[in-house]
């Protein structure tokens, strides 16, 4: 039996393209998220001296773009299949855990006076992404 | 679990991506179920039993 006929088996879309589109997708919106943040972060100082109204509408294409950012994961961990879910799972928990637990102590840093600067809670999305990163990372060797 | 996707795949002279791309998923989903260390979903043993013209019990099985 060759590969075309095996396929005959599954109809609709492959997988691979499935993924393919997927990732070209979130990659697209994912960037144009980041512009559009760049844009509320720089633009109302350094573009048009804050400009209320400018920044409103930069402010609500950005979270538009956000909205399409998150659909476009949903999509694309939805199109996934049952391992590559389970390792994206096992590495969200151990992202959301991890930033839950600094994060708490992290806001608190400061108030018990074991630090003396004002914690940026933007911090935390940093803490977010290395740890989803490395989840991944122990996931995928986990099962190889 | 134990299971003969090796074996099977072998004696029909498939490559990892041959079968991967018969059940639908990756090959490293199927390196992994290979290799013991994924226990594939219920749907996914079904689906290899299909294309392999098999029951899944003559697939997978338990270990004592």
């Amino acid at each position: 039996m060759t590969t075309q006929e095996m396929n005959k088996n599954t109809p609709g879309e492959s997988m691979k393209s499935k993924t393919r589109r997927n990732t070209k997708q979130l990659a697209l919106w994912t960037g144009l998220w980041l512009v559009s943040l760049a844009l509320v972060a720089f633009g109302p100082k350094f573009l048009w001296d804050f400009h209320t109204v400018v920044t409103v509408c930069t402010v609500i294409t950005n979270l538009v773009m956000g909205y399409k950012m998150i659909m476009a994961n949903k999509q694309h961990l939805q199109d996934l299949d049952e391992l590559q879910q389970r390792i994206q799972l096992e590495a969200m928990a151990l992202s959301l855990g991890i930033s839950m637990v600094f994060g708490a102590i992290f806001g608190l840093i400061e108030g018990i006076r074991l630090v003396t600067f004002s914690p940026n809670p933007s911090a935390i999305l940093f803490v977010m992404g290395i740890t989803y990163f490395v989840g991944v990372l122990f996931s995928t060797r986990k099962y190889a | 679990m134990k299971n003969r996707f090796k074996v099977l795949r072998a004696e029909r002279d498939w490559t990892q991506a041959d079968l991967a791309d018969a059940l639908d998923v990756s090959r490293q989903t199927i390196i992994a179920i290979e290799k013991g260390k994924y226990d594939p979903s219920l749907s996914l043993a079904f689906k290899a039993a299909k294309l392999f013209s098999m029951t899944v019990e003559d697939i997978f099985q338990a270990e004592e």
